[in-house]
């Protein structure tokens, strides 16, 4: 692990009153109250829950900054598909597309018709692994960056499930480099792409990556963050330039259920923190086992329910949804043409797994024994707390206070409730 | 030193608390800091007896024990027993209730499942007088 770990989020002190909501919102327990201020000292997953539980917006999620707005120096654009809802449903993709060129970047890419090569692939994918049965049902998607750093941080066995197939920004990214540099002569390392995004999480795969060695994304930036000028754009004069050319199918993804309807095998569509901890605890038991693919998203309702959208997200949805039935559930890709692409190895990524697991898995007897004995001290101290799971001590709740207590980040007097 | 022990109730027919105990078997040994492929093993067959206890037992309780060279984990309950226990391990063969299969449950492939992932495994039961199962997993 990095001596310095990366800041996803930053906290505002002079918003903080230090009440304890962020800290039990936080799904790795990393967060702690000292001198009535929040402060990140575990693994930060990039979920997002200390931001949207924070009554007074003192939490906020770094991005790559907004100096790259005007398309100085980042000549690419690659957009999750969240960001076309955004603007009403007269404003259709193609507009947004077109408002993205006007803002003054070089090339704007249609992320949905990559995701529908992306189905393609995975449907090649999940094929192929059903019949060599090599490796464990079901398939994880690889799409959501907070998903895929949960498993690598809370279910490692688990992380054999996620197939090595770059994702589709991923992908964009890759094949944008290679094909700018040759157009106009750059090194591709001077061609930069900027992930339009609507969570944190992607800030992840650009900056620590789980699955690949490094991430062909140059930088990320929030929806809200180019709402107002993009807007702007879009409202400006009509062009009669195409540059929307998915179907519905790769629009739909932005929402809960619309990666797996692009698939057709049996899928299921789990969204929202605490059900997909539940169900990557029930994979781990070995159940679903029958079901060939789960789409996991860390966001209520997928991608539109991300922190920097802007539109509420049952009207983004309903906004989708109309695009959905008037593109069309046909996905407009040629099957051929990616299943060649697929044999060449076009989507597999230098798969490098990066294991962030709550402690190394140690193999030595020694090591384990340590382990045995502190997990009775432990359980020895939460027998002599109250158990009122308050946090007033600072720590998210009583079994991590007596863990903190035997690390020594924390003195058993702080519990306000304990009694030598 | 001593091994960690800790001992959880399940109670008959209480499907939404099923699995439960699984979760806290997985996260101590998580905790502890084994590797992921012995955990996996563990929480399938705690998961599998657990819901055995679930759906045939009556109530019952699990006892896991934890030292530097294997784990254990002991499930009683003092429901009908085990008629026979050569028919139980073979795959497909079920008792299950129609209700259960309702559910997705059922499949015969409880006790199968458990003999591939545990070590040892060892079953004491009387017709009539419940089922205790015993299921061990050595530590490399």
């Amino acid at each position: 692990m990095k001596s310095q770990p990366v800041q996803y989020v930053e906290i505002d002190e002079t918003l903080c009153s230090g009440c304890v909501l962020c800290m039990k919102a936080c799904p790795t327990q990393a967060i702690r109250i000292r001198n009535h201020l929040a402060s990140i000292e575990g693994v930060c997953i990039a979920c997002g829950e200390c931001i949207n539980i924070c009554p007074r917006g003192a939490i906020r999620a770094v991005t790559t900054g907004d100096e790259y707005l005007n398309g100085a120096g980042y000549s690419i654009i690659s957009a999750s598909t969240a960001l076309y809802p955004q603007f009403g449903d007269k404003v259709m993709p193609n507009d947004v597309l077109l408002g993205l060129r006007r803002m003054g970047f070089r090339h704007v890419h249609d992320q949905a018709y990559t995701n529908e090569i992306f189905n393609v692939a995975m449907e090649l994918y999940v094929r192929e692994r059903l019949v060599e049965m090599k490796l464990p049902f079901p398939v994880i998607s690889p799409i959501c960056p907070v998903v895929v750093r949960l498993i690598a941080y809370r279910f490692p066995s688990l992380l054999e499930h996620i197939p090595p197939l770059a994702t589709p920004r991923e992908i964009v990214a890759r094949e944008a480099k290679k094909r700018f540099s040759a157009k106009y002569g750059d090194r591709p390392d001077d061609v930069k792409v900027l992930h339009i995004t609507p969570c944190q999480g992607k800030m992840i795969c650009i900056k620590e990556p789980v699955l690949q060695s490094s991430s062909y994304l140059d930088g990320a930036i929030g929806i809200n963050s180019i709402y107002s000028s993009l807007k702007q754009h879009i409202l400006e004069v009509e062009e009669d330039i195409v540059l929307h050319h998915s179907g519905g199918v790769g629009l739909g993804w932005a929402m809960c259920g619309g990666e797996v309807a692009g698939l057709d095998m049996d899928c299921l569509a789990v969204s929202g923190i605490q059900e997909t901890i539940r169900y990557l605890e029930k994979i781990e038991m070995g159940l679903l086992h029958d079901i060939d693919y789960i789409e996991f998203r860390i966001c209520t309702s997928g991608c539109l329910g991300g922190p920097f959208t802007v539109a509420d997200k049952y009207q983004a949805k309903h906004n989708l949804e109309r695009y959905v039935r008037m593109f069309g559930v046909e996905k407009r890709v040629k099957y051929e043409y990616v299943k060649k692409l697929y044999e060449d190895g076009w989507f597999f990524t230098d798969r490098q797994i990066v294991s962030l697991a709550e402690k190394p898995s140690c193999i030595s007897a020694s090591e384990i024994s340590k382990g045995i004995e502190r997990q009775n001290r432990v359980e020895e101290i939460l027998q002599s707390l109250p158990g009122k799971e308050c946090g007033a001590c600072g720590s998210p709740d009583c079994r991590t206070f007596a863990e903190d207590v035997i690390d020594g980040k924390a003195s058993l007097g702080s519990c306000v409730y304990w009694k030598k | 030193m001593p091994d960690l022990q800790r001992s959880f109730k399940v109670k008959f027919n209480d499907f939404m608390k099923a699995g439960d105990v699984s979760v806290q078997i997985q996260s101590i040994l998580k905790a502890i800091g084994f590797e992921p492929a012995l955990i996996r093993r563990v929480s399938v067959c705690a998961y599998e007896s657990e819901m055995n206890v679930v759906m045939h037992g009556g109530d019952g309780d699990v006892l896991l024990t934890v030292g530097p060279k294997s784990i254990t984990v002991d499930v009683r309950d003092d429901g009908p027993g085990i008629d026979n226990t050569e028919l139980a391990f073979q795959e497909g063969y079920s008792t299950a209730t129609h209700e259960h299969r309702e559910m997705g449950f059922g499949a015969g492939m409880g006790l199968p499942n458990i003999k591939k992932s545990a070590d040892a495994v060892e079953v004491n039961s009387k017709k009539g007088k419940g089922a205790h199962l015993k299921m061990t997993f050595k530590v490399e």
